[in-house]
C-alpha cells in the first residue's frame, strides 16, 4: 500500500490590481527577494504565494513605493 | 558655463534633480565663446541664513520650535508676521496689513511658497540685493520688518539685513549726457573707488564733482492703468498706526524722493565708456555691485522713437505696479519682471519700451513668438509698419541703409540668431552689423530664464545697451543659475502672485488635476524588464493612458472646448494624434505649415484638439485653449510645468466662479511617472495650486474608446517594443539656430540621465542623430577644429 505525503503549505491570497501581479511576477522570476515565493497564479488579480514571504515583501512593496514618490525623500 | 553653478553654492543635486537645463551642452554652436569664466559674484551674495542658524530644537517632523527665542509683541494679533531666525517669513494672509506687509516682502524677500492663508518668504542676499536696487535703505527694511513682526526680531535677522544692504546698492552706474557717471550719496564708498588702482585708470577726469542740488526736473512717469486705487483709502482700524504710516513712507518714497535726494549730496564721476565692464567687474571685486541706471529722459545723443501707448490701452494693477518699480525714479532700471504666463508680459514690454522710447531690441526664443511680439508692438502702440525690423531665419526685414540706419527703430530677433557665431548669410552678417553698431535704449528679454548663461553672455557682449528688462513666468531652473541673472540682468524688480491675479480674473481660474492611468498588465510585465528609455515610452503609450486621454478629449470636445495635448516624446505624439486622426506639429514640423495648424486651432471650430510636442512650451500664444492634457513631459521639470499650464492662463471670456481652463496631467500608475510628476508640480503647488488626484473618470465605460481589445493593446505593445531607440528618445528640439535650416537633433542617452539613471548600466552609441548631436559630445577641443 502507497502512502501518499501530503505537502501542506502556509500561503496566502494576495488580490491586486493587474499591473501589481505582474510586478509580483517579476519579483519571483527575478528572485528579489532571495528566492521564489508564488505557489499559484489564480486570475488577473488573484495570486497565491508563500506565508513566509509576507514581511520581506512588504518591505519591498514599502521601498518601491518610497522610490516613486520623492516627496518623502528629498526636499 | 559658468563653473560656480550649482557646486558654488554648495547643493549637491540630487536624484530627481538631474534634469539637464536645456541648452548647455548643445549650445555647441557658440562655443568659441571666451565668456566661461564664472560670474562675479560679490561675497555676500554667497551669504546664507539657513546654514548659518543652527537649531536644534525640533520635533519629531522636523518642525522648529522657536517659543522661547521668539516672545510675541502685546498687540501681535493686529501683526502679520512672523520672521524666524533662519531667514524664512510667515506671513498671514487674511490679516488686515496683508496688503501692506505683502508689497514691502515682495520688496525684500523671495516668495517660497503662497498658497491661501500663509505665505511663506525667504531672506536672501538677493532678495535683499533687489531690494536696495529699488531704492529701500537698511534701517527702512529692519525697521518695518520689526513693526510687522509678531515677535522682536531676532538680532541674527538684522546682522544678516545690514551685511547684505550696506555695500548693495551704494553705487550707481547712471548714463547721462550721453557720459557714464559713477554716483554714490556715500563719500566714504566713494575714496574708497577713487583710490583703487584700476579704476583710477578708467576715470575721465579725477576730481569729484559734488552736485548738491540737482537742477534737472525729475518728471514723474505715468502710466495709463486704472490705479491709484483704494489701497490708502481703505483706512483700517485694525491696522496699528506705525504699520501705516511707515508703509506710506516707504511707498512714497518712490513717488517723490526729490527731496530726499536733495538733502544728501550726490558724488560722481566720469567713467571712460571703453571700460565699462572693467569697472563693473572691479567693483563688484569691492562688493559695491553698480547698479545701472539709464537716464533716457536726459539722453539726447540717442534719438526718440517717438511712440506712445494707445489711447485705449489700459495697463492692469500689477502691470502698473511693476513698471513703477522698474522707473522709479525717472530712470530706467536694469532688471527681470516676474508675471504669470498670459498675465501679459509682452504689454508690459512694450509699455516700457514706449516709456524709454529709444532704440529698442527685443529677443524671443522663437520665430514664433517674434511675429506675436511685433503682433503686440502693433496692437497696443502707435508704432508704425517702418519702425519695426524683424530678424529671423524666416523673415528678415530689409536693414536700414544710409541715413534710416540713424532712424530709431524696434528690432525683433530671436537670442539664437543673435549669438549664432558661425557662419551667416551676407543678408544675416548685415543685420548683425546693424546690431552690433546700435546703442539701444533698452533690451527686451522674454523667456529670459530659457536661455543658457553661456548664450546669454554673448548676447550681452555683442547688444550695447542701456537697459535690459527681462520678462519671465518662472525663475526656478533645475540648477541653481538663475542667480545669475542677478548680475547679468539686474534683480528682479516685481513678482505677482499667481492666486491673487486669478482672483481678479487677471488670468483663466484653471483646476489642475493628475490623472492616473494604472498599466496595463502586459505593459507592465515588459516595462519591469525594460531599461529606462523604453519605460519611458512604455509608460507613455500604456493603452489605458492613451483611452483616458480619447475620453477627456471627447468629453471637452463636447463642451466646445480647445484642448492643447502635449506630448514631449514624437513617438507618442504622431501614434497618438494619428490613431485620434487630429492634427500635430513638432520640432520638424515646417514654419508654414505651424502657422496653418495654429490658425485652424484657433479660427476653425472644427478643429479642436491639437498635439503638440515641447516647442509649445513657451511663447506659443493659443488664447483660445483652455483645456491642456500632457502625456509625456520632461522628467521633472518644474519650469516645464509652469509653462505649459500658462498656455491656458489667458483669461477666458466667460470668467466666472466657477473654473474656466482645466489642466490634466496623465500619469502610468507604478511608473517612474509618478515621482516626476511630483516633483515637477511643486512649482505651481509652491504658487498655490492643488492637484486634483483622479482615479476614477466617471462615464468612460459607456464611451467606445480605441484600444479597448487584448488585441489591439497587444499589437500596439509589439509596435512599442518594436520602435527604434531614437523613437523612445524624446524629441530634442534646438530651435532656429541660423539663418539656414532648423536644427532638430536628438541627444543620446539623454532620457537616461534625466531620469537620474546614471547608475544604470544603459549606454547608447552614436547612431547618425544630426551632426549638431554629435558634435555636443565631441570634445571641445575637436569641436574648434571643426567649426574652422
Amino acid at each position: 500500500i502507497l502512502i501518499r505525503m501530503v505537502n501542506v503549505k502556509k500561503g496566502l491570497m494576495v488580490t491586486c490590481d493587474p499591473a501589481m501581479k505582474q510586478l509580483l511576477i517579476h519579483l519571483d522570476e527575478t528572485r528579489a527577494l532571495g528566492s521564489k515565493f508564488i505557489v499559484k497564479e489564480l486570475d488577473d488579480t488573484h495570486i497565491f504565494v508563500d506565508k513566509e514571504i509576507q514581511e520581506v515583501l512588504d518591505n519591498k512593496l514599502d521601498d518601491l513605493m518610497e522610490a516613486m514618490n520623492p516627496e518623502n525623500t528629498d526636499k | 558655463m559658468s563653473r560656480r553653478g550649482g557646486g558654488g553654492r554648495g547643493r549637491g543635486k540630487g536624484k530627481w534633480e538631474s534634469y539637464r537645463d536645456d541648452d548647455d551642452s548643445q549650445s555647441g554652436s557658440n562655443s568659441r565663446d571666451g565668456g566661461d569664466e564664472p560670474t562675479a559674484v560679490p561675497k555676500a551674495a554667497s551669504e546664507n541664513l539657513e546654514t548659518k542658524v543652527t537649531y536644534s530644537n525640533t520635533d519629531e517632523f522636523g518642525a522648529k520650535d522657536y517659543r522661547n527665542e521668539m516672545p510675541l509683541k502685546a498687540d501681535f494679533t493686529h501683526r502679520p508676521l512672523w520672521v524666524a531666525p533662519d531667514g524664512h517669513i510667515f506671513l498671514e494672509s487674511f490679516s488686515p496689513v496683508y496688503k501692506h506687509a505683502r508689497d514691502f516682502l515682495i520688496a525684500i524677500a523671495e516668495p517660497v511658497c503662497r498658497p491661501e492663508h500663509i505665505h511663506e518668504y525667504q531672506l536672501t542676499a538677493y532678495s535683499l540685493y533687489a531690494a536696495v536696487s529699488v531704492g529701500l535703505q537698511t534701517n527702512d527694511i529692519i525697521e518695518y520688518l520689526e513693526r510687522l513682526s509678531k515677535s522682536a526680531l531676532p538680532e541674527g535677522i538684522k546682522q544678516f539685513i545690514t551685511m547684505c544692504t550696506l555695500s548693495y546698492g551704494k553705487v550707481k552706474l547712471v548714463l547721462k549726457h550721453n557720459r557714464y557717471f559713477v554716483e554714490s550719496r556715500a563719500s566714504d564708498v566713494i575714496q574708497k573707488l577713487l583710490k583703487d588702482p584700476v579704476i583710477q585708470k578708467c576715470i575721465v577726469e579725477e576730481k569729484v564733482t559734488e552736485e548738491p542740488q540737482q537742477t534737472t526736473v525729475v518728471e514723474k512717469i505715468t502710466f495709463p492703468g486704472q490705479e491709484k486705487d483704494k489701497e490708502g483709502d481703505e483706512k483700517d482700524d485694525a491696522v496699528p498706526d506705525d504699520i501705516g504710516e511707515l508703509y506710506g513712507r516707504i511707498e512714497g518714497e518712490e513717488e517723490d524722493d526729490a527731496e530726499a535726494i536733495r538733502s544728501l549730496q550726490l558724488l560722481t564721476f566720469e567713467i571712460k565708456q571703453e571700460t565699462i565692464e572693467v569697472v563693473q567687474k572691479r567693483c563688484i571685486e569691492l562688493e559695491y555691485p553698480l547698479l545701472a541706471e539709464y537716464d533716457f529722459r536726459n539722453d539726447t545723443l540717442n534719438p526718440n522713437l517717438g511712440i506712445d501707448l494707445k489711447p485705449s490701452t489700459t495697463l492692469r494693477p500689477y502691470q502698473e505696479k511693476s513698471l513703477r518699480k522698474m522707473f522709479g525714479n525717472s530712470r530706467a532700471r536694469s532688471g527681470v519682471i516676474v508675471l504669470p504666463c498670459g498675465a501679459g508680459k509682452t504689454l508690459v514690454g512694450v509699455t516700457a519700451a514706449t516709456t524709454v522710447n529709444k532704440r529698442c531690441l527685443c529677443l524671443a526664443t522663437s520665430n514664433v513668438s517674434v511675429e506675436q511680439w511685433k503682433a503686440q508692438f502693433k496692437l497696443w502702440s502707435t508704432i508704425q509698419e517702418k519702425q519695426i525690423i524683424r530678424f529671423t531665419r524666416e523673415a528678415r526685414d530689409a536693414v536700414p541703409q544710409g541715413a534710416d540706419a540713424k532712424k530709431p527703430c524696434v528690432c525683433i530677433s530671436t537670442y539664437s540668431m543673435v549669438a549664432y557665431s558661425g557662419k551667416r548669410t551676407f543678408a544675416a552678417e548685415e543685420a548683425m552689423k546693424f546690431i552690433e553698431s546700435q546703442e539701444w535704449g533698452l533690451v527686451l528679454l522674454d523667456e529670459v530664464h530659457t536661455i543658457p548663461a553661456k548664450m546669454f553672455r554673448r548676447v550681452l557682449t555683442i547688444v550695447q545697451a542701456h537697459c535690459k528688462l527681462g520678462l519671465t513666468a518662472t525663475l526656478v531652473r533645475e540648477d541653481d543659475k538663475i542667480t545669475d541673472l542677478n548680475f547679468l540682468i539686474g534683480p528682479k524688480i516685481y513678482e505677482a502672485n499667481w492666486m491673487e491675479l486669478q482672483k481678479a480674473g487677471h488670468i483663466a481660474k484653471v483646476q489642475c488635476a493628475e490623472v492616473w492611468c494604472p498599466m496595463t498588465a502586459e505593459f507592465y510585465s515588459y516595462y519591469l524588464r525594460a531599461q529606462i528609455a523604453r519605460r519611458l515610452l512604455l509608460s507613455v503609450m500604456n493603452p489605458n493612458k492613451f483611452r483616458i486621454c480619447q475620453f477627456l478629449i471627447r468629453f471637452h470636445e463636447k463642451r466646445n472646448d480647445k484642448i492643447i495635448v502635449f506630448s514631449d516624446n514624437v513617438f507618442a505624439l504622431k501614434k497618438y494624434a494619428i490613431e485620434m486622426n487630429k492634427p500635430f506639429l513638432y520640432g520638424e514640423t515646417g514654419q508654414t505649415e505651424r502657422m496653418k495648424i495654429l490658425q485652424n486651432f484657433q479660427y476653425n471650430p472644427r478643429v479642436n484638439t491639437i498635439f503638440v510636442s515641447k516647442v509649445a512650451d513657451t511663447s506659443f500664444d493659443l488664447p483660445e485653449a483652455n483645456v491642456l492634457i500632457q502625456i509625456s513631459a520632461h522628467g521633472g521639470s518644474r519650469r516645464q510645468e509652469a509653462q505649459r499650464l500658462g498656455r491656458i492662463l489667458r483669461a477666458k471670456k466667460h470668467s466666472s466662479d466657477a473654473f474656466n481652463a482645466f489642466f490634466y496631467s496623465l500619469v502610468s500608475q507604478d511608473t517612474v511617472e509618478m515621482g516626476y510628476s511630483r516633483k515637477r508640480q511643486r512649482f505651481l503647488v509652491n504658487q498655490g495650486y492643488a492637484y486634483k488626484v483622479v482615479n476614477k473618470l466617471p462615464g468612460m465605460e459607456k464611451e467606445d474608446l480605441k484600444l479597448g481589445t487584448k488585441e489591439s493593446q497587444l499589437q500596439l505593445l509589439q509596435q512599442v517594443l518594436a520602435a527604434s531607440d531614437a523613437d523612445a528618445d524624446e524629441e530634442d528640439v534646438k530651435g532656429e539656430d541660423m539663418d539656414g535650416t532648423v536644427k532638430v537633433s536628438r541627444r543620446e542617452s539623454s532620457l537616461s540621465s534625466m531620469a537620474g539613471a546614471s547608475s544604470v548600466s544603459y549606454s547608447s552609441r552614436g547612431r547618425g542623430g544630426s551632426s549638431a548631436a554629435r558634435d555636443a559630445e565631441r570634445h571641445p577641443l575637436f569641436k574648434r577644429f571643426r567649426q574652422k
